[in-house]
């Protein structure tokens, strides 16, 4: 293969700028051996100092392909290993953010460092971190050309059973258990984050909103999770919670890929909180003890207590389940964070033991779409819906005129 | 008409003649009953008239009419005779059999060796049988061997018919490919008429048209053509290629009766496991048991007021978190670890301290850390 003088088809600003800390800082994250303190600063001409050495060393290993899709956040690359071709992966490239100039923008930030720390099959696989010479930060991820979830669940011209459903979910529950065995919450678990690799197994990824979690008295945000996707403590203002949020997300999903629509829909936090009740009862110190005390709870009107679904909603709506099927996952919509089932929980029900056996990940269905799916999931910033408030947005896009001809 | 009626017809002999029209029982003759039909019963190959075979034998299994013979026969083994000598006819009959029992393949022998003295031992049988040698013991053998293997014979028949189908599928797939690829080559054919038509009007209205020289516009025009017909017939090619793909079959499998060497050894697959939700992995903690309830006033507070609680804060998750952190490192052996990195270079006097206290405390018993 012929090597190209320039590493990147991106373009090179003329006097490369002297790089600061960050390059730094991300030695420190890639490197396995020791770096001692050049206490020098680094200059544009002279020899580069080691961490700019290991940096280079780290870009040079990857070659920058075409452009595969650009966001307000990301533009993302298909690449490859520079000795080895057929090694394909995914390189996201950021965008200098204005807010943060001086350092990593907390996302970017959130998304290295939860995906150092984990390596399972259904967690999207990072390989390194590396910084171009216009202060860019680039990660190199796992190339996962087959689409993701929510895109298998909207096109109807895919067809899956129950068997199909079971081995997403699986997937899907060994991603999200990893996580919270090693102290990690993901945050904003939703089909489009889970995108499908060519051999058909599913794939956690954006960790742009993940964090390590469990410190007491620590509070953290709400505002996260899109909000479909949201759970009740979550809709209440609660700071303090654990691995709860990302199961009831989980829930939602797998709800959505049974239903193959959106489970729990509405416009804003408030009607999410309603769509919520709607299904599974209202809010009220009865079922979940001490909810009053959250932050932003608003007690429901006396006379207006809703009472959740019969179990003849759930048979029509899941009765590709089964009945083990349905009490797992009710028992991942519980109200009370407390006693919602952990990940760990859910593996251990012996849904996914009993009849169908999960479809092999190769026999699994798959949809077109693939790699421009993939940079249009990946070039997000974590948590970001694309414009406009979402649902109307897509379904505008989904349009499809040549299909309305005939 | 039987068949043997019609040769000895065709081909007369006196003898033929008289066993061919006359039934040995009734002696009634061909002469008066052209539509007789002879029939034998592979017990013992007597042939007899049909009408005879109705009379005695729809009673229920009777005895052989012809003298000296008293087997008992039953009417629903009459057949009509295919070869005309009945000695074929029934040798015919016992290598069927024969062979219905011993059914392997060479597929299913290590050696070519092997398989030919499987053949000739079967061979061995079925000529005791065909020439009355050893008949009752050679028969005992054969039982015997059939009720062994009974498995593996009706395994190898179903596959011997599977067999069957899938070449009867084959060959009617490569009927199939030869009509399209026929249907093709007509296609193109006409396609390349219609453009060389196209070609020459082009080429003509060129000419009529502007103003050069003919004979550089006709050569160009030829060419154009010839590169276009070759493009087509590569493209044609390759969509062949793309269609065409094979079936395997499978191996048939061996026991040990009989005593036939070199048998290959079936190797059965493994049964399948129960699914494994976690997929192999597992978050075991190896070096520590965590406990309910660790007393200790920094946490009471978050355990109990619900505002930590009520949005599914959970002290546990800390505690194993803390633990986890404590205690992992255990299994890390950085003495390993920095031999197995530098092999030669002297480990630094921090990295053996730090190798040193890892190492003892590997086995300490570590309940309660708080």
């Amino acid at each position: 293969m012929a090597l190209s003088p320039i590493d990147s088809p991106k373009p090179v600003p003329a006097a490369a700028k002297a790089l600061p800390a960050k390059a730094k800082a991300l030695t420190i994250l890639n490197a396995s051996t020791s770096s001692p303190s050049n206490a020098s600063t680094p200059s544009s001409e002279g020899p580069q100092d080691l961490s700019e050495q290991l940096n280079e060393q780290v870009r040079r290993n990857y070659v920058t392909g075409s452009r595969l899709g650009e966001g307000t956040y990301a533009i993302v690359y298909s690449g490859h290993l520079r000795h080895d071709p057929t090694s394909l992966v995914a390189i996201k490239k950021l965008k200098v953010n204005k807010d943060y100039l001086d350092g990593l923008a907390p996302d970017a930030f959130r998304e290295v460092r939860a995906l150092q720390e984990l390596s399972h099959p259904n967690i999207i696989k990072l390989y390194a971190v590396f910084s171009t010479r216009d202060q860019n930060l680039n990660i190199v991820l796992e190339h996962l050309p087959r689409g993701d979830i929510e895109g298998l669940m909207q096109n109807k011209s895919v067809s899956y059973g129950p068997a199909d459903v079971k081995a997403w979910a699986n997937m899907l529950a060994k991603a999200v258990w990893f996580c919270h065995e090693n102290s990690i919450l993901h945050r904003d678990i939703k089909g489009n984050n889970l995108l499908i690799a060519a051999d058909g197994e599913v794939k956690l990824a954006d960790f742009g909103l993940a964090r390590t979690f469990s410190d007491p008295y620590r509070p953290m945000t709400y505002n996260v999770i899109t909000r479909f996707y949201r759970p009740p403590e979550l809709l209440y203002g609660a700071r303090y919670y654990g691995g709860a949020v990302d199961v009831w997300s989980m829930g939602c999903v797998i709800a959505e890929l049974v239903l193959r629509h959106f489970f729990l829909v509405s416009n804003t936090d408030i009607e999410q909180i309603d769509a919520i009740t709607d299904v599974f009862g209202s809010c009220t110190e009865d079922v979940w003890p001490g909810v009053s005390r959250l932050d932003h709870y608003i007690p429901p009107a006396k006379d207006n207590i809703k009472r959740p679904k019969p179990m003849i909603y759930w048979k029509q709506h899941f009765g590709m389940l089964g009945d083990d099927g349905i009490e797992y996952l009710k028992s991942m919509f519980v109200l009370d964070p407390r006693k919602r089932a952990t990940a760990r929980q859910v593996l251990d029900h012996p849904y996914w033991t009993n009849n169908p056996k999960p479809t092999p990940k190769e026999l699994l269905p798959q949809a077109a779409g693939g790699v421009e799916k993939m940079a249009e999931d990946l070039k997000r910033r974590g948590g970001e819906i694309e414009e406009g408030d979402g649902r109307a947005d897509k379904v505008a896009r989904k349009l499809n005129f040549a299909d309305l001809k005939r | 008409m039987s068949r043997a009626a019609q040769r000895s017809g065709a081909a007369p002999s006196k003898r033929a003649q008289e066993d061919g029209d006359m039934c040995p029982v009734c002696k009634s003759a061909r002469y008066l009953n052209p539509d007789m039909r002879f029939l034998v019963n592979p017990e013992c190959y007597h042939k007899m008239c049909e009408s005879c075979v109705d009379r005695r034998f729809s009673q229920g299994p009777a005895a052989c009419p012809i003298a000296g013979c008293k087997r008992t026969l039953r009417k629903a083994r009459f057949r009509t005779q295919t070869f005309e000598d009945i000695k074929v006819e029934r040798e015919v009959d016992i290598r069927r059999e024969v062979a219905s029992v011993f059914n392997r393949e060479e597929d299913d022998f290590e050696t070519l060796q092997n398989y030919n003295d499987y053949l000739e031992q079967v061979e061995n049988v079925t000529w005791n049988l065909i020439n009355d040698i050893d008949v009752e013991d050679t028969r005992r053998k054969m039982d015997a061997y059939k009720e062994e293997n009974r498995r593996q014979i009706t395994r190898n028949q179903s596959n011997a018919a599977q067999e069957a189908i899938s070449r009867k599928a084959r060959e009617e797939e490569d009927h199939e490919l030869t009509r399209l690829r026929r249907a093709d080559a007509r296609r193109e054919d006409e396609l390349e008429r219609q453009e060389k038509s196209d070609a020459r009007k082009g080429i003509i209205n060129k000419l009529a048209t502007t103003k050069g020289d003919a004979a550089s516009i006709a050569r160009e025009g030829r060419r154009a053509e010839l590169k276009k017909s070759s493009a087509q017939r590569v493209a044609l090619d390759k969509k062949r290629d793309g269609d065409v793909f094979s079936s395997g079959t499978e191996n048939g499998d061996a026991s040990s009766a009989f005593l036939f060497k070199g048998l290959k050894k079936r190797v059965a697959p493994p049964p399948e496991k129960p699914y494994d939700p976690y997929g192999g992995w597992s978050a075991e903690k190896e070096y520590f048991s965590q406990q309910d309830f660790y007393d200790w006033d920094y946490l009471s507070n978050a355990r109990t007021d619900p505002r930590y609680s009520a949005g599914g804060y959970d002290i546990n998750d800390y505690c194993a978190r803390a633990l986890c952190d404590a205690f992992s490192g255990f299994g890390v052996f950085i003495q390993d670890e920095v031999s197995g990195r530098d092999l030669g270079s002297t480990p630094s006097m921090a990295t053996t301290a730090a190798a040193a206290v890892g190492g003892e405390r590997v086995d300490a018993k570590m309940d309660d850390v708080f």
